[in-house]
């Protein structure tokens, strides 16, 4: 259903948010990009990271590769989560798949000004292909998994298709 | 359903020329107006209107559709975007659940069953309540699709009697009658019928559902959209029986709002605009949504309404058609 080569950061960031929600984007379901979240979301890419290098990796696209090899990754969010780490995981490994040996990664959080530094470490490349084969089973199953808390939806672009009867 | 992005109106005839990301609405009398693109949801035009190849590009973009109402204000067609939303698996889930009889008859049954509800709510629940039980009854045993249209079809002329005994002389349908619509009534109805049924496309072309695939109407017919046509009935008599028992209990309506010679009747140029601002504001209207727990528009039920039969080709979710529940 869905080959190796395409599974993307997105991809890893609903399969660590909401199985359900990768489940969904993978049938080709995008609902209106219109929500204020991801208007937030473009808005933080495009004010806070002018001198950026964007890396297009064909399915996963990193916001910046700097000289010394590190993966820079902003966030509209206010606090790091599993799924921002599992991302930049990805990135690095894609990159390291593509014979860059990349440091780590440095995600920002303009909104908190926090940085977080995640320097490169052996298991990544094992994490990332669990994520990668997690994406792929999760998306092979033929019904919806099911809806987490009511309160894990905040902000999901999926929330009126998930929640109306 | 966005909500910094609105429906924007064409009631006079105009030009849209593109101005950098913008829209700019010329008319001959009056003032130019610029809308800025990320400002439209999609355009309603009631009106002839010229457009070019830079405006058609730039609405192409934003996924912008131009819905036509013809002379008579019913619908004609739209100028809709190139389709980026449908998805093929989704398409492929809809098309084997409309096309198994199975599942697509009861689904068929409920759209004709929850219509027939919101004409009763809107009409008038005692002297509808004989009629919606035949109604209830005959559609259960209803061998297809092409039958329960017969069976809403004498509700309907049910509903219409009743409706007119509520309505001034002048309004009366006697009948359903459309293009031409014979009277005022009819006009009135059939221009906001038009309206719904646009708006209802655009709703639908936000998902990822094909618009042509249908289970009460029969697929692609006549005027192509007819999944549409399915959704649309539901929501119709919110609209548009609404509006006319509303605006003629408070005497907004009058004669010089509608042209009408001997056997055919449409809204005159002020009429139009009335009545365009009226369902405007109908739209806009918000009510409660229970289960997403914030005020929603009566226009963007139609939007959940398209999600919510996405669900069920998508997931097999059983498709309970919308039944005004306030
Ligand atoms: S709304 Fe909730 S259940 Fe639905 S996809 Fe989003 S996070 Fe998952």
């Amino acid at each position: 259903m869905i080959s190796e080569q395409d599974v993307g950061g997105v991809h890893i960031k609903y399969l660590y948010h909401c199985p359900r929600q990768l489940w969904l984007f993978a049938r080709g379901f995008r609902p209106e990009a219109t929500s204020a979240t991801v208007q937030l979301g473009e808005a933080v890419h495009d004010t806070s990271y002018r001198r950026a290098h964007p890396v297009d990796l064909g399915s996963a696209r990193l916001d910046d590769l700097d000289g010394n090899l590190w993966v820079h990754e902003t966030k509209s969010s206010s606090r790091p989560s599993p799924a921002d780490e599992a991302q930049a995981i990805h990135y690095c490994y894609r990159l390291r798949l593509v014979g860059v040996d990349t440091q780590g990664a440095i995600l920002r959080y303009p909104k908190t000004r926090r940085t977080q530094r995640m320097p490169y470490e052996p298991d990544w490349d094992e994490r990332a292909r669990t994520d990668i084969a997690n994406v792929r089973t999760t998306v092979a199953q033929p019904l919806s998994p099911p809806r987490p808390a009511r309160t894990r939806c905040r902000g999901c672009s999926y929330f009126d298709y998930c929640w109306s009867q | 359903m966005p909500t910094a992005a609105r429906t924007y109106w064409l009631t006079t005839s105009c030009r849209i020329r593109r101005k950098d990301q913008s829209l700019l609405i010329e008319r001959d009398h009056g003032e130019h107006v610029r809308i800025p693109i990320t400002d439209v949801r999609d355009l309603i035009a009631c009106k002839p209107v010229d457009v070019n190849t830079s405006v058609i590009s730039l609405l192409n973009q934003h996924h912008i559709n131009v819905h036509l109402l013809g002379y008579y204000g019913d619908y004609t067609g739209s100028l809709t975007a190139a389709d980026t939303a449908t998805s093929g698996e989704t398409v492929i889930a809809q098309v084997a659940l409309a096309t198994d009889p199975e599942r697509a008859m009861p689904i068929a049954r409920d759209i004709v069953r929850a219509t027939a509800f919101n004409v009763r709510r809107i009409i008038d629940r005692t002297l509808l309540k004989a009629p919606y039980t035949v109604l209830k009854n005959n559609t259960e045993d209803a061998p297809d699709a092409a039958s329960l249209m017969g069976i809403e079809g004498n509700f309907r002329r049910s509903a219409w009697e009743v409706l007119d005994t509520k309505l001034p002389d002048w309004l009366q349908l006697h009948g359903r009658s459309r293009r031409p619509p014979k009277n005022a009534g009819n006009a009135f109805i059939s221009y906001v019928n038009g309206i719904v049924y646009a708006r209802t496309v655009t709703a639908l072309r936000l998902t990822p559902l094909h618009t042509g695939i249908a289970f009460l109407h029969s697929t692609m017919e006549r005027q192509r959209h007819s999944l549409a046509l399915d959704m649309a009935e539901m929501f119709k008599p919110m609209f548009s029986e609404r509006l006319l028992l509303r605006m003629a209990s408070r005497n907004q309506l009058k004669p010089h709002h509608f042209d009408v010679d001997s056997n055919q009747a449409m809204l005159s140029d002020t009429g139009r605009k009335l009545v365009v601002a009226a369902v405007r504001d109908e739209f806009a209207t918000t009510v409660n949504h229970r289960e997403l727990k914030r005020p929603v528009a009566y226009d963007e039920l139609l939007y959940l309404e398209a999600l919510k039969v996405t669900r069920a080709c998508l997931e097999g979710d059983t498709y309970k058609p919308f039944r005004i529940w306030w």
